[in-house]
């Protein structure tokens, strides 16, 4: 791909970006979120017209009008939302748009042609995955292992990953580079986007780094540190990756005692967290670590066990006595419950302290936006104004409106599930500073990631979540990567 | 973006080709309003065809509104007509269960200063005589029903052994009513049953009997008031499913308020084998006469209708509408047989059945 | 200007009417900024933006344009259409079916629908002309009922209309059932409801008619006469509902959680607002609203029968979507409710003007709705 261009009326997102992929190699894409990465994409499966340049595959110049195009013509895409019909089948899904039919003549599909296929594909690749599951049945990883999949049933010559293993466990992350090992060895050119330096300079061949529509670096990654990465995609050092810590944890602030969930997850969960501590949770996808979070909450059942909250116990029935009790939750999938797309920063901001805006019946309106005014500077979020939709702002600044609402409820307790996901380097720094700065203030925070190194760069004590029940808890200074993962498996 | 181009497009030609469609030489105010108070009642569309006709030639500028049973919907059409600068008003009422829809609308009228003749669905001589630029032209709305009694009366008596399938000497009948509330309605179902049991009883036979016992009204009405050929042909289906020659008692006669009814019972019976060539005939009587009740008349599978002068009418109105806008009496030419006073203007009815 | 006048007043008042003045003022200089902001925008972008720019502007408010440029046709070729009658009778119609449609406009903002509008419309208006009939009045359907003042029975038909919004709200809260399929039921059983009441007493069915002349002037004497043409006192009652949905809309709690519900229901479970008490009280303030219209609806028409109010719901929802109400959920505005109740009954007068085939009407009709549905999802499917 070079020279290519796109403009949105009023933005330039993509100016001469150009992208070159090997037979073979995996070529990781970085920068940060609005660098165009994405809108690059986009042209390449004809999402977007693109305004100038070309785009070569094999030497020929291809311009695919859809997806469905430039799968056929041997570019796929794992996306990092997976488009896939939940209700369907593995099987299905696979063969969706050019199921196989019973014969040459007889113009109906074949299910057992269906699982056949399937079956063959998953063994050739090693997936455990029976054909006929709903789709909606199936973890997110094994969701995207059939996606994979399927780009390997088109014969793929360049697949495309997006973010592949923000919602996958270590383990599952590691069979995912094996099959992108394999894909390599294969032939196949693979784009992979992805935030997490580690993964990056493990698996890629090649990165190419861009900012502000623009190509900035090509570069072996074997020349690279992820320092170097990070300054080519901000353009500038940042002081460090986690900030310091300013305070340590002191008395016992909450103490949840053998919690148990009405699905059975989580189950006979006990621990303690202190004022101003950030607690890890660490786990395998389907731990119960978001569960656990929930249960808390009020958002799922609780079967059986106590919350205690400054040595009272408080009931957690539901989120809004939660929320009256002084707790907060950041939710995992941010667009399904986090954001409110259509409405504005302010409404997103106030909804849930709109009691404290209320005289009678009517809001005071001017308190409103001077609060929102006010969450806007504190969190640094980057909006025009706070009357714009909060759908038009990225992930990250997305995460802090809705970080800045749970503030205005004045919380003690702050649950937070996966807080920096899908979210840019720089945008992460901000977040784990405003981290900081809650535990500063004496806040306790409770923050379930998938990512290690989150995990020992902002808490004090990680608990390690396995089959649904506490496995153990452990003092960050003294953890290691080894250590959370033989806990993690001590249920399984 | 094309693809909404386009719609919008073809929105514009429609507005553009309806506008030019009604433009055509009547670009001066002043048309004839004219309100149905549906579209989907089979007999009114006849008239409406009749009376698109009798304008025509008559060279009135004319627009026909769709009341669509829908009493606030003619009330709202009337003003704007009124509004839009109508000289006169041809009116179908809808609501005719009271006077006040037809109050409401002689007042409007009044207000404007312009002639109002009602038709077919009747309004009472206080609401004709409240305005005297007010005519009626309908029917005596009780020989309908008198005259399809005494149809079924004659037939009846005619055979009536061979009508009474289970030979318990009563012949058993079910009624479809129209709609609650409205007179003609009311008037139908009453006059048919009392005037083919004067008959019957003359004859020395016993009175006709409603099949359902449980039911003290003695008929079935259209829930929705629409006088519709679905309604009855739901309820004959529903008849036929526990009542039957087997079971000592089928129903023996049907009776509907309006060959539309009528028609839909037909349907039901027909499937269920009843009224065809080589099986036993059931009795069907409605009233309108419409071309799909005469075909069925001549087929031999009804029996009989009353037949509402659908041309005769629309000539009337038509008659009427001229008189009003040439400045003449409102009842000039009309034969003195038609007029029943200064006000109203009956259509007579006549009997049809196979062979006419 | 104003408080020249107002020399005299309370100095208090005085401050106030500054106050507000100003507020004005500010508003209007900053929205005569933001124009001025945007359209130098505009003018500073290239050729190819400036074009595309257009193009999105003139589809966002295709609808608009559309209508006034049906208003400019429809006026040049009969006049008439905007004499002061004609204008006065499209205001009044507007006036009569803006409760219903404001009332729906919460369901839809919920992302439901409320089909049994309507029937719920039949029905108030039923029992608001059975209570109110002529003391002296042959058919009385309760002929033993003293005179009831009218206020009563406002609140009467009010409190039916909420308890119809109730159980429809319940079911769709409780067990998260659609809308569609809860007030279709509704409707059914209203209708059966209707058709029952009719029948108290020696009215079997009947219509109901023969009203007291107090509840006929109530809604219906003039409120003021222009030109010699009478405006109705209804126009008032829904000009006062307006600003009170309004208020209800944009600035209560209820208002916020009405639209965080429906821009995304788990989302605002999470942040802490009571979904089900939310989703309750927009289908009972949608049944009020119901009662006021089946209220007006009664002494408007003068006779209520077993069909009153069958098939409001289908134009209220029209016009709710023309006005932007969005089936999307989260979206929508008072504002934008009254201007789509004005314009498809600008339409529908319009057309009559032409002398359009009422065939064609109903063509054209279905058209504007599809229409304005598929130009209303243009704005939330992704762009390309």
């Amino acid at each position: 791909m070079e020279g290519i261009c796109k403009s949105f009326p009023g933005v330039k997102a993509l100016d001469g970006a150009k992208l070159t992929v090997k037979a073979g190699t995996v070529h990781a894409l970085m920068g940060e979120n609005g660098a165009g990465k994405s809108t690059l994409m986009k042209c390449l499966f004809g999402v977007y017209e693109k305004d100038a340049g070309r785009i070569l595959l094999d030497g020929r110049e291809v311009s695919f009008k859809n997806s469905r195009e430039a799968l056929d013509g041997g570019v796929a895409m794992v996306h990092q939302e997976l488009n896939q019909a939940l209700k369907l089948s593995v099987g299905d899904n696979l063969w969706l748009g050019r199921f196989p039919s019973v014969g040459r003549f007889v113009p109906l599909t074949s299910e057992k042609k269906i699982r056949r296929l399937t079956e063959e594909l998953f063994d050739e690749l090693g997936i455990k995955i029976k054909a006929d599951t709903k789709m909606s049945e199936l973890s997110v990883s094994k969701r995207q292992m059939v996606e994979i999949a399927k780009a390997v049933s088109y014969g793929a010559k360049i697949v495309v990953f997006d973010e592949p293993t923000s919602s996958l466990t270590a383990e599952e992350a590691e069979k995912l580079f094996e099959i992108i090992e394999m894909l390599k060895r294969r032939g196949c050119g693979i784009i992979y986007i992805s935030h997490k330096m580690a993964e990056i300079l493990r698996i890629s061949d090649e990165v190419t780094v861009m900012r502000d529509g623009k190509h900035i670096a090509t570069r072996a990654a074997s020349e690279l540190s992820t320092d170097e990465i990070i300054k080519l995609m901000v353009g500038r050092e940042l002081g460090g990756r986690f900030p310091k810590k300013r305070r340590q944890p002191s008395g016992a602030k909450l103490e949840i005692k053998s919690l148990s969930g009405i699905g059975g997850v989580p189950k006979d969960v006990s621990f303690t967290l202190k004022e101003g501590e950030i607690l890890g949770v660490a786990g395998l996808d389907g731990s119960g670590r978001t569960e656990l979070l929930e249960t808390i909450f009020g958002l799922s059942g609780r079967a059986s066990g106590e919350i205690i909250l400054d040595g009272k116990a408080v009931s957690n029935r539901t989120p809004r006595e939660s929320i009256r009790s002084g707790f907060a939750l950041l939710t995992e999938e941010r667009r399904a419950n986090g954001i409110f797309g259509i409405l504005d920063i302010k409404e997103n901001t106030t909804v849930s302290s709109l009691k404290k805006y209320s005289r009678r019946f009517l809001l005071n309106e001017s308190g409103m936006r001077r609060d929102t005014e006010e969450s806007i500077r504190k969190m640094r979020v980057k909006t025009p104004s706070q009357k714009t939709k909060i759908r038009a702002l990225s992930g990250g600044n997305q995460q802090k409106v809705i970080l800045g609402r749970w503030l205005l409820t004045e919380p003690e307790i702050l649950l937070l599930d996966e807080p920096t996901r899908g979210i840019d380097v720089g945008a992460k720094y901000e977040i784990y500073e405003l981290l900081e700065e809650l535990r500063a203030a004496g806040k306790s925070i409770i923050a379930v990631s998938s990512e290690m190194e989150e995990l020992f760069g902002i808490s004090d004590r990680i608990l390690v979540m396995s089959g649904g029940r506490a496995a153990g808890i452990l003092e960050t200074a003294s953890a290691d990567q080894e250590k959370i993962m033989a806990l993690a498996a001590k249920y399984v | 973006m094309k693809r909404f181009l386009a719609l919008i497009l073809s929105l514009v030609l429609i507005l553009g080709v309806g506008g030019t469609f009604s433009s055509c030489g009547c670009m001066e105010d002043g048309e004839v309003s004219v309100f149905y108070y549906t579209y989907s009642d089979a007999y009114i569309s006849s008239v409406r065809g009749e009376m698109d006709k009798f304008l025509s030639a008559a060279g009135v500028n004319f627009h026909n509104y769709d009341g669509g049973s829908n009493q606030a919907t003619q009330t709202e059409q009337v003003d704007t007509a009124i509004t839009k600068g109508s000289r006169l008003l041809i009116v179908n009422v809808v609501d005719t269960g009271s006077d006040d829809a037809a109050k409401t609308i002689v007042s409007k009228a009044k207000a404007a200063g312009i002639p109002v003749i009602f038709f077919n669905r009747s309004v009472s001589d206080a609401v004709l005589s409240s305005y005297d630029k007010c005519v009626f032209v309908g029917t005596d709305y009780e020989e309908a029903g008198r005259l399809q009694g005494e149809l079924i009366g004659k037939h009846l008596s005619s055979a009536y052994s061979s009508f009474d399938i289970n030979g318990d000497g009563k012949i058993s009948y079910v009624m479809f009513k129209g709609q609650q509330g409205n007179l003609e309605a009311e008037a139908r179902t009453k006059y048919a049953v009392e005037e083919a049991n004067k008959i019957l009883t003359a004859a020395g036979k016993q009175k006709l009997s409603f099949y359902d016992k449980a039911n003290s009204s003695g008929y079935l009405v259209d829930q929705d008031g629409n006088w519709s050929n679905a309604a009855a042909n739901n309820y004959m289906k529903t008849i036929l499913s526990g009542y039957s020659e087997a079971g000592g008692n089928m129903v023996e006669l049907v009776i509907a308020n309006n060959d539309e009814m009528a028609l839909g019972a037909l349907a039901a019976l027909e499937e269920a084998g009843y009224n065809k060539s080589g099986k036993r005939y059931i009795p069907v009587f409605g009233i309108d006469a419409t071309e799909a009740a005469k075909s069925k008349i001549a087929s031999g599978a009804m029996t009989g209708t009353v037949k509402q002068d659908a041309a005769g009418m629309a000539k009337t109105i038509s008659q009427i509408a001229s008189n009003f806008l040439a400045g003449k009496g409102a009842l000039d030419g009309i034969s003195s047989e038609l007029a029943a006073s200064e006000r109203r203007v009956n259509i007579p009815y006549s009997v049809y059945k196979k062979g006419e | 200007m104003e408080d020249k006048k107002k020399d005299n007043g309370v100095p208090s008042e005085r401050l106030m009417n500054d106050g507000i003045f100003v507020k004005i003022k500010n508003r209007l200089s900053e929205k005569g900024a933001s124009v001025k902001r945007k359209y130098g925008d505009f003018m500073a972008k290239p050729p190819h933006d400036k074009r595309s720019m257009l193009a999105e502007f003139l589809l966002n408010n295709a609808m608009y344009i559309l209508i006034i440029g049906a208003i400019i046709a429809i006026a040049a070729m009969r006049p008439r259409f905007l004499s002061p009658a004609s204008l006065i009778n499209i205001i009044s119609l507007t006036a009569a079916k803006l409760p219903i449609a404001l009332g729906i406009g919460g369901a839809i903002v919920l992302t439901g629908t409320d089909i049994s509008a309507g029937r719920a419309v039949g029905l108030t208006a039923c029992i608001a002309a059975s209570l109110l009939q002529m003391p002296n009045y042959l058919n009385k359907m309760f002929p033993e009922l003293p005179p009831i003042p009218i206020p009563l029975v406002i609140l009467a038909v009010m409190a039916v209309g909420a308890l119809i919004g109730a159980v429809n709200g319940f079911f769709v809260a409780r067990f998260k059932l659609h809308p569609f399929i809860v007030t279709l039921s509704t409707q059914l059983i209203l209708f059966g409801v209707i058709l029952l009441y009719l029948q108290i007493g020696d009215n079997g069915g009947q219509t109901l008619s023969g009203l007291d002349d107090s509840y006929l002037s109530f809604v219906t004497a003039p409120l003021f006469t222009v030109f010699g043409i009478a405006v109705p006192m209804y126009v008032l009652y829904s000009v006062i509902i307006t600003a009170i949905m309004w208020v209800i809309w944009n600035k209560t709690a209820f208002g916020k959680n009405m639209f965080a519900v429906g821009a995304n229901e788990e989302a605002a479970r999470v942040s802490g607002v009571n979904v089900f008490r939310t989703i309750v009280l927009v289908f009972m303030l949608a049944g009020i609203m119901y009662g006021i219209t089946g209220f007006i609806e009664g002494a408007r028409i003068a006779s209520i029968a077993s069909y009153t109010g069958q098939n409001y719901e289908s134009d209220a929802i029209a016009a709710c979507v023309i006005g932007g109400v969005s089936f999307v959920g989260g979206t929508g505005k008072i504002g934008g409710i009254v201007i789509g109740v004005l314009l498809l009954q600008i339409i529908f007068v319009g057309l009559n003007f032409l002398s359009v085939d009422q065939n064609m009407l109903y063509i054209i009709k279905g058209l504007i709705i599809l229409l304005a549905c598929a130009l209303d999802m243009r704005k939330y499917v992704a762009k390309r």
